[in-house]
């Protein structure tokens, strides 16, 4: 099975919106996701579980999947950390 | 990404209308708007408590064709969806026992992923192992 995985800096803190953006899209995903920031990992189709990563600004996290469709779902949750750690919330 | 059909719904009961409303205004803004959370809370006259009449009409209006999780807050909310359960025959409603706030997110998150009922029940139930800090 394919395996992907890529990190960001957070422009702003992970809020409990933009962890429920990522998880509702990691959940339509056939591969394994997780979410690392620090020392926490946590499987991103659980939204308290990313909630509970507690990421802030500045802050590296690495998305990583693996499955069939690892590479698409590591892609689509890097542009939703981009974009949703901007507005917050 | 599969084709997303019908998704479950979500029914919140408190003996709170507001304690109600206010968890499934936030399950609906997290989870992204897509999944119908409606709340029972409070008894017809407005006061704290449960009523089947309310929770029946939930039921009915969260009902997409996916199924219905029902989340209670508190012991006699669950008499009261228990006792209606028994006349509920062939209907898909599941009873989750689950923390209310955290359940009804994680459910609702999980039913717009495109989870099936028993996947939602889970991340409900879930909810129970989430620590905060």
């Amino acid at each position: 099975m394919p395996a992907s995985s890529e990190s960001i800096t957070l422009a702003g803190d992970l809020h409990a919106r933009p962890a429920g953006a990522l998880a509702v899209a990691a959940g339509r995903f056939a591969a394994t996701v997780s979410l690392t920031a620090g020392a926490k990992t946590t499987d991103a189709k659980s939204v308290l579980g990313v909630m509970g990563l507690g990421a802030t600004s500045g802050q590296q996290v690495t998305v990583s999947a693996d499955g069939p469709d690892a590479a698409e779902a590591v892609a689509t949750l890097i542009a939703i950390l981009k974009e949703a750690t901007h507005v917050g919330g | 990404m599969s084709q997303l059909g019908p998704r479950v719904g979500i029914v919140l009961v408190s003996h709170s209308d507001r304690l109600a409303e206010g968890a499934a205004e936030l399950a609906v803004q997290v989870g992204g708007g897509s999944v119908r959370v409606i709340a029972a809370g409070g008894t017809e006259d407005g006061g704290l408590g449960t009523s089947a009449e309310k929770v029946g009409q939930a039921l009915a209006a969260a009902e997409s064709g996916a199924g219905v999780l029902v989340l209670p807050d508190l012991g006699s909310a669950v008499l009261t969806v228990l006792a209606m359960l028994d006349d509920l025959h062939g209907a898909r409603v599941v009873l989750a026992d689950a923390p209310f706030v955290e359940g009804a997110v994680a459910a609702t998150v999980t039913a717009a992923a495109g989870g099936d009922l028993r996947a939602v029940a889970k991340a409900a139930e879930e909810a129970w192992h989430a620590r905060k800090l």
